[in-house]
């Protein structure tokens, strides 16, 4: 009797236990997650950290502003739910990058991953992620990114340009622009010089591509590779202006770029028309070159030197100098872009299941936001790349204000005013 | 590739341009060639005196770059007078490390007195981030844009006055070394520490006065090198390396050696850059390094033991 007793007792109270687990209330209220943990994956230290902490301080404005306004509106909650950016430092390392990766899915269980600078950092620490988590990519221009084929891509989403997006509307506007006024009856005589990294060789080797495939009357005279860590780029552009170039083409960083365009006008002499990528888009980059950016180029899809092209532009420059003091750099922007593509994605997800938010970005179809798209609208296409518009500035020297600042050139639809040759340009330098 | 030099050599009277090319990258050259002479001829200071390796030596640099931007900042003082006084802050800065880490571990083993330079590497560069950010920064020469016109050339002021200051700098430590009490002091106990310590040396003021010497001519090379170009708190790797470079190509511990090395080795990278091409920049240091072992294993100046 007594053992049967005991067992009437036991089952009382599992089945006491189950009821009581069904009866404590509004499960979805109990349930209801502080945050939503969005994982920040930037160089904050090491050699690009300048870079990794526009895109940290950009991040942290966009989530200030969803976090004034409530925060995130999860359907499955009912409720609008807090951001909670958790850095993960890649310290500009392929292998810290992984650590720092593999921490934010495993330790702190972020729902989605924003950011990803240098293309060999990004492709090392996305491979944690793959297959498990979205991963807005802001910051590598490698289309390989979102095409390798080895590891699961389908949550990897590049949004920024690539390598091919610039050196097309470079490479058309030496064609279109700096051929007639220089080389008319000949085909135009272009220097490239780059850093000896994979960044550098991708541009470049796409831009070769585009030349041969298209057969532009583009002539290469020079092409010049130097170490990442250069300062003395005396001799290579020795070398180049013995080539007698028409333009300069040159793929560097902010240090890097501007010791090429003030050395080679300034010690050198060779006083032609210098071109740089959009990585270049910062602060430092003009405050480097002071007058010896008057009249140089650099392309670019985030300017907010330039007149305030996009309704967006004038807030988001006041906002981020009124926070943090200084001007905002293009990867930020890409950033910000990013945790609003995020919150947009979550809301219309309706939860936080990492395949739904994913499928969510995979579809999103909204206006342009910082960065401006080809169309007007934010969608992503067969390989989750984005199609952002590039443009080309020309910089001017005020030598009463003593500021260098850029005015768009290209594409017709934004630009303020056309190409015109620097002041002390010489054919073949 | 361009011609190989042997064919430039040759045709050269025939080719006014060519010969101002050639003498743009003796410029070019001799201008990297000073940073690494005051790098090489600093470190050998300390190696000679104190027999230590001392790997932070590029973070020395590093320093005195720094040193030289945040005083200009606040002062706005020529740079070029600025470099005497980051000189005498980081040599005294060199004369701190050398009493409270290298002091404590010397004659205790190679080894502690390796770790605690490779230490030293981390500790600096993280606290120049920590304390002055990653941010890229110049000093900015108020001759940044003048240049000298020798008709065939231009040559900027500032390249001609870091070549000037070099040997200026040079000169003064030879003076110094031979011609006072305290140099020849320094110089006994680089050739004998027993000896000069029964002369009545003391050789621990001369470890500290070597090691901030040594210090202060990497100082130098910081502020000529960040008036030439942009730096950041990683701007001393590369040269530290270089510079390790030229002591033993140009022999452990003799200064003449590091002079002679340093120049040859910006020389010998510009007109690598210009008939080879970049990639070989770094190597061609290597290249060098192995073939003047081989020739010479104690370097071009060093003695044998």
């Amino acid at each position: 009797m007594k053992v049967v007793n005991g067992k009437i007792l036991i089952i009382t109270m599992i089945l006491a236990a189950i009821i009581a687990a069904g009866c404590t209330g509004p499960s979805d209220e109990a349930t209801v997650p502080e945050s939503i943990k969005i994982g920040l994956v930037a160089p904050l230290s090491g050699g690009a950290s300048d870079v990794g902490n526009d895109m940290k301080q950009a991040a942290i404005l966009a989530v200030e502003e969803i976090n004034a306004d409530g925060g995130v509106l999860v359907a499955e909650y009912g409720v609008k739910i807090p951001l909670e950016l958790v850095e993960g430092d890649t310290q500009t390392s392929p292998t810290e990058g992984v650590t720092a990766v593999e921490r934010l899915i495993t330790s702190e269980n972020v729902v989605v991953l924003v950011g990803g600078f240098s293309s060999g950092v990004t492709l090392a620490n996305q491979v944690p992620a793959a297959g498990k988590v979205p991963y807005v990519i802001t910051g590598a221009s490698s289309a390989q990114v979102t095409r390798r084929t080895e590891v699961d891509t389908s949550y990897f989403f590049h949004y920024c340009s690539t390598t091919d997006d610039y050196s097309q509307p470079i490479l058309q506007f030496f064609v279109d622009e700096l051929k007639p006024l220089v080389a008319a009856d000949r085909d135009l005589k272009l220097a490239l010089i780059y850093r000896d990294d994979a960044y550098g060789k991708g541009v470049i080797e796409s831009s070769v591509a585009y030349i041969e495939d298209n057969n532009l009357p583009i002539e290469l005279v020079a092409q010049e590779k130097y170490p990442g860590a250069e300062t003395d780029f005396h001799a290579y552009l020795t070398k180049i202006a013995d080539a007698k170039p028409d333009a300069v083409y040159t793929v560097g960083f902010v240090k890097d770029t501007a010791s090429i365009y003030i050395q080679g006008q300034r010690d050198v002499g060779l006083n032609t028309v210098y071109m740089a990528v959009e990585c270049n888009e910062d602060p430092a980059f003009y405050e480097l070159l002071g007058e010896w950016g008057d009249g140089q180029l650099l392309e670019s899809k985030f300017a907010p030197y330039a007149d305030d092209y996009t309704e967006l532009m004038g807030p988001y420059k006041e906002a981020y100098v009124a926070k943090w003091g200084v001007m905002p750099g293009m990867m930020g922007a890409d950033t910000y872009d990013g945790i609003y593509l995020v919150k947009s994605a979550i809301e219309r997800a309706g939860t936080l299941d990492r395949t739904d938010v994913r499928d969510a970005i995979k579809q999103t179809n909204e206006s342009e936001m910082l960065i401006l798209m080809e169309g007007g609208n934010i969608a992503f296409d067969e390989y989750n790349e984005i199609s952002p518009k590039i443009f080309i500035e020309q910089m001017f020297w005020n030598a009463e204000t003593e500021e260098l600042t850029p005015v768009i050139i290209l594409p017709d639809d934004l630009k303020s005013q056309d190409f015109v040759l620097p002041d002390k340009y010489e054919i073949g330098g | 590739m361009n011609n190989p030099p042997i064919f430039f050599f040759l045709n050269i009277f025939n080719n006014m341009a060519e010969i101002t090319t050639l003498l743009q990258i003796l410029i070019w050259g001799l201008t990297a060639g000073c940073i690494y002479v005051l790098m090489a001829v600093g470190l050998n200071m300390i190696f000679g005196v104190m027999k230590v390796v001392n790997f932070a030596h590029g973070e020395i640099m590093m320093l005195g770059a720094f040193t030289s931007f945040w005083v200009y900042y606040y002062t706005g003082l020529n740079p070029y007078l600025i470099l005497f006084i980051s000189m005498i802050l980081v040599g005294v800065f060199g004369v701190i490390i050398e009493r409270y880490g290298f002091r404590k571990v010397l004659g205790t083993g190679k080894l502690n007195e390796i770790f605690l330079s490779l230490g030293l590497i981390y500790i600096l560069q993280n606290a120049a981030v920590k304390l002055w950010t990653d941010d890229i920064r110049k000093i900015n020469s108020p001759f940044s844009s003048a240049t000298l016109d020798l008709g065939m050339l231009n040559i900027t002021y500032d390249r001609l006055i870091a070549i000037a200051f070099t040997a200026l700098i040079l000169i003064c430590l030879y003076l110094f070394l031979t011609k006072t009490d305290v140099g020849r002091a320094l110089r006994a106990t680089s050739q004998n520490h027993e000896a000069a310590m029964l002369m009545g040396v003391n050789v621990n003021h001369m470890y500290m006065l070597s090691f901030g010497i040594g210090a202060a001519l990497a100082a130098a090379a910081g502020t000529v090198a960040g008036i030439l170009s942009p730096f950041n708190p990683y701007m001393g790797t590369i040269p530290g390396i270089m510079a390790f470079t030229v002591i033993i190509i140009g022999g452990l511990g003799s200064i003449p050696g590091a002079i002679i090395a340093g120049l040859m080795l910006g020389l010998v990278q510009n007109f690598t850059i210009f008939y080879f091409g970049g990639a070989w920049k770094e190597a061609v240091a290597f290249v060098l390094l192995i073939i003047v072992l081989i020739i010479r294993p104690t370097g071009l100046f060093g003695e044998e033991h």
